[in-house]
């Protein structure tokens, strides 16, 4: 019997369900700046959830103490929220929110802390940042990595016993050119954070993705501003991570649609009765929720709930089938979702979040998409986000554009930008880019609850086109 | 709680500067809270937690090589050691594989302090009974936050601070049938029950203004009007490289113009670092004490960016002792000579906003912003509130909205705590004035 379940059966606290959630993190991160090594950061970080359940209401409390004095008095601080909690309950929960889950989540034979030599990552990041410096006017070189491996274990009063430990990394650079007042930057690889360790380590990718970052970041600085215009949008995967994120993701949480989320990271404009109905975006659209992705951010076993996660298609063939949202969720709308109650460490109680959320691949080629618009713009590249409470009206930057007349690619832009209106712009979707434009990425930092969580997710696309969006480029 | 007792951590110091070797230094910062989180929805409880808990951030150096670690805190002194113990032998080994830090900061004496402020809070069961019988009749989400948060910072020169509070705050929205929302914020030290009445009392006829249809306002530029609520949002974003002289310098800065002399606010604006707010403690992670005031824009032009120790080494400024991020961290604008009367009539024709949302730079070089109105916004005819609005989106540079664009700022201001939850509970907040403008450009 695992240190955990001798835990959980020494709590007796007369309630009707207890969980435990056990969290523990390693990471390091090493960050250079210009060729000089600037910062080495490493951290432990081990705690455990309380969960218990009484009259219909879940509470939780968390320690970063197992000794079994302190557990214990959590557990039963835990008990008094809820019972006291009880008599205001929202929703009266029962043990069908919290299902049986048995099981074990590791990726074989990956590179992780045993393989980790400090030095390597040192003058490997040394190495990427003289090779982003291909000019006196790069005046900012960095390039960063972090490791992380989490070790989740949940048990509870009526049989769970999940174990899941995921190694995950980022490898990340940027350049930053000036010439006077103008400044221009483009980065690589922060938004490609994985479930991968060491072996993710292609030093021939580096070496050529930094002599292209630093080159089209001095590139920008003699390009003019994108023009203000309504045209042809094409965007790359690397932007369509965020673009899916913020104005998919986001609206379809259950938790939102239900009014939790209102004072902070706000509302939707779905309604439960948009389910099965609402033309989300154009026929080309099917977005899924997989967890079962091997390596990609978020795929897991089962949510910290110890619900079993399964690919499910949120929007099939433009239309909203299914919500981002727990079993506690899913009871009070009366609507389908999926295994995402999740935490963002054991420091927190599980609220409905994504996990793998994914635009699938279409048929079109990369050339057939571009042949085929008259005046548009392609852009790469997030560097600036916002959308509304009810996720309806964005505004997405990119580092870099390039203009696309007569159905061939011309000159580099710099600022572009775009702003739209969540369902008009993807019934914009004119076409979809085949699996040799898909790509995998991955965000570690999703911020929404109360009180506030950050998690990683993970978001794939292809290349997509969107026909009349309102473009626009820098300045005052 | 022993994770947040000062005796109990200065043993753990004690014992852990002991274990240096004579080439090694190390300095150390606490972060602790024991807290009650609840979540309301519709006026009812939708989640409860409880959370203690506190780490130690290390900064360990040995010659010119400095390595960054952290560990839990549990306050339980053999355990801890043993913890901190084995993680300094494994520093030890990855020290050796890293180059020296040219623009190293080493721990210094910066002198002592000792600040702990405890009042008597009712429990948390019972502030959540008050909240449900004060606004039984309204829909409210939001979240109550309660309990005890530490700071302290010392190191291997004899170096100690310790700053430790315990406050509330209920961050709150209101809604009516058409689901409009207003926002307010109660935090403090001290639980009154009459004061938590009042604030939602207020709260409740602001909400009854939104029962009006709702006007959808073309996109243009507007006279407008942004309460401190609003204002705060355009402040804290300053913290995303607006004033730090470290993100100047490296390229990522957004008032470049302002530091270089191009460009500047309007004479009417003026902001600094004032720790006299006492949200939050005057010294940062290293331990250094920051001025108690500190100007930083002076009528609309630039005094002073906000520069760390790290910084001043590398560019070989003088340092203002910022915190590493060289972030705000206790903000006050001056106050303008509006009264609270003649905001209406002075905005005459124009928008009141109350709100913004999910600020993020647009474009740097030109310190353009971009971001959502929320929560209780009106279109106001001849100083008369006529409807709420439909939510809109701004993209606006800070040289015109704090520059020609500024007529006037409130005689009053409001302090707003933070509310930030990220990690753990943060301390710190702001003192503004609300700003009444010309023309704010509005996109979408």
């Amino acid at each position: 019997m695992n240190k955990l379940k001798n835990l959980l059966s020494s709590l007796n606290l007369g309630v009707e369900y207890i969980g435990l959630r056990e969290v523990e993190t390693r990471k390091i991160s090493l960050d250079v700046r210009n060729e000089i090594f600037e910062e080495i950061h490493s951290s432990i970080d081990h705690g455990l959830m309380v969960e218990v359940l009484i009259n219909g209401q879940f509470a939780y409390a968390a320690t970063n103490s197992f000794h079994l004095v302190d557990v214990q008095a959590c557990a039963l601080r835990a008990k008094s929220l809820a019972e006291n909690a009880s008599k205001l309950s929202i929703y009266p929960f029962t043990l069908q929110e919290r299902p049986v889950m048995v099981g074990e989540y590791k990726i074989p034979n990956q590179k992780g802390f045993d393989s980790f030599r400090t030095k390597d990552i040192h003058d490997l990041l040394i190495e990427v940042s003289t090779k982003l410096n291909v000019s006196n006017k790069i005046i900012t070189r960095t390039a960063n990595f972090e490791l992380t491996e989490i070790k989740t274990i949940y048990v509870s009063s009526i049989g769970s016993e999940v174990h899941q430990t995921v190694l995950r990394s980022s490898l990340g650079m940027s350049a930053i050119a000036q010439d006077g007042p103008t400044i221009q930057k483009r980065s690589w690889g922060y938004d490609l954070n994985a479930q991968l360790g060491m072996e993710r380590i292609d030093r021939d990718q580096l070496f050529r993705e930094a002599a292209r970052v630093g080159a089209e970041a001095e590139e920008l600085l003699t390009a003019k501003d994108c023009p203000s215009d309504t045209m042809d949008l094409l965007l790359a995967p690397d932007q369509m991570y965020l673009q899916i994120h913020e104005s998919i993701g986001h609206p379809l949480e259950l938790d939102r649609i239900l009014g939790d989320e209102r004072n902070y990271a706000g509302w939707s404009f779905v309604k439960p009765i948009d389910f099965g109905k609402l033309k989300y975006g154009s026929s080309l659209m099917n977005v899924t929720f997989d967890p079962t992705i091997k390596n990609e951010n978020a795929s897991y076993l089962a949510d910290d709930i110890g619900n079993k996660a399964t690919r499910e298609y949120l929007i099939e063939e433009g239309v909203l089938k299914r919500g981002l949202g727990s079993l506690e969720s899913q009871k009070r709308l009366g609507v389908l979702g999926v295994a995402s109650q999740r935490a963002s460490d054991w420091n927190r109680a599980p609220i409905d979040r994504m996990a793998n959320v994914n635009l699938e691949p279409g048929n079109s080629t990369l050339n057939e998409m571009i042949s085929g618009i008259e005046n548009g713009v392609y852009m790469f590249s997030n560097r600036s986000w916002s959308i509304d409470d009810y996720r309806n009206k964005f505004q997405f930057g990119c580092e870099y554009g390039k203009l696309i007349k007569n159905g061939k690619l011309t000159t580099t832009v710099k600022n572009p930008n775009y702003r739209g209106i969540t369902t008009q712009f993807w019934n914009s979707l004119k076409m979809l880019g085949d699996k040799s434009t898909f790509e995998i990425g991955g965000l570690s930092h999703c911020g929404k609850g109360e009180p506030n969580q950050l998690i990683f997710v993970g978001h794939a696309g292809p290349v997509c086109l969107f026909s009349n969006i309102e473009v626009f480029g820098g300045g005052k | 709680m022993k994770n947040l007792d000062n005796k109990l951590f200065k043993e753990y110091t004690v014992k852990i500067f002991s274990l240096l070797k004579s080439d090694e230094e190390l300095s150390l910062s606490l972060v602790g809270e024991s807290t009650d989180f609840t979540r309301f929805s519709n006026a009812q409880v939708r989640q409860v937690t409880h959370v203690k808990q506190s780490r130690v951030e290390f900064k360990f150096i040995k010659g010119s090589k400095i390595l960054n670690f952290s560990l839990p805190y549990s306050g339980t002194l053999e355990f801890d050691c043993t913890k901190t113990q084995i993680q300094l032998t494994e520093s030890r080994k990855y020290i050796e594989g890293i180059s020296d830090d040219p623009y190293i900061v080493k721990p210094f004496f910066y002198g002592n302090s000792f600040n702990e402020k405890l009042t008597t809070l009712p429990v948390a069961e019972e502030m959540i009974g008050n909240i449900h019988m004060i606004s039984n009749q309204v829909d409210l989400a939001g979240i109550l936050v309660s309990g005890d948060i530490v700071r302290a910072s010392c190191n291997s020169k004899g170096q100690s601070h310790w700053f430790k509070t315990r406050n509330y705050s209920l961050d709150y929205s209101l809604y009516n049938d058409r689901q409009k929302a207003v926002k307010s914020l109660y935090a403090g030290t001290i639980w009154n029950t009459d004061e938590l009445k009042n604030n939602i009392d207020q709260s409740i006829i602001k909400l009854n203004l939104m029962n009006r249809d709702s006007r959808k306002i073309p996109r243009g530029s507007y006279r407008v009007y942004l309460a401190p609520s609003a204002v705060a949002q355009l402040i804290e974003t300053l913290s995303w490289g607006g004033l730090s002289m470290g993100a100047h310098q490296k390229g990522q800065g957004s008032l470049k113009g302002l530091w270089e002399g191009r460009e500047q606010f309007s004479p009417k604006f003026s902001l600094s670092e004032d720790f006299t707010l006492g949200l939050s403690p005057q010294f940062n992670d290293a331990g250094e004490i920051a001025p108690e005031a500190l100007s930083l824009i002076s009528e609309g032009k630039l005094k002073n960016f906000l520069i760390s120790s790290r910084t001043a080494n590398e560019y070989k400024l003088t340092t203002n002792y910022a915190a590493e991020q060289e972030a705000l961290r206790s903000p006050v604008v001056l106050i303008g000579t509006l009264s609270q009367a003649n905001i209406l009539k002075e905005l005459g024709t124009g928008l009141y906003i109350s709100d913004l949302h999910y600020l993020n730079w647009s474009d740097r070089d030109s310190a353009r912003i971009t971001g959502m109105t929320r929560y209780a916004c009106f279109w106001v005819e001849n100083g008369e509130i006529v409807s709420p609005i439909e939510d809109l989106r701004f993209d606006e540079s800070y040289y015109h909205l704090f520059g020609s664009s500024l007529i006037d700022l409130t005689d009053f201001s409001e302090i707003i705590s933070s509310t930030d939850t990220y990690f753990q509970r943060n301390v710190g907040g702001l003192k503004t004035p609300g700003v009444l403008l010309s023309d704010f450009k509005f996109t979408l």
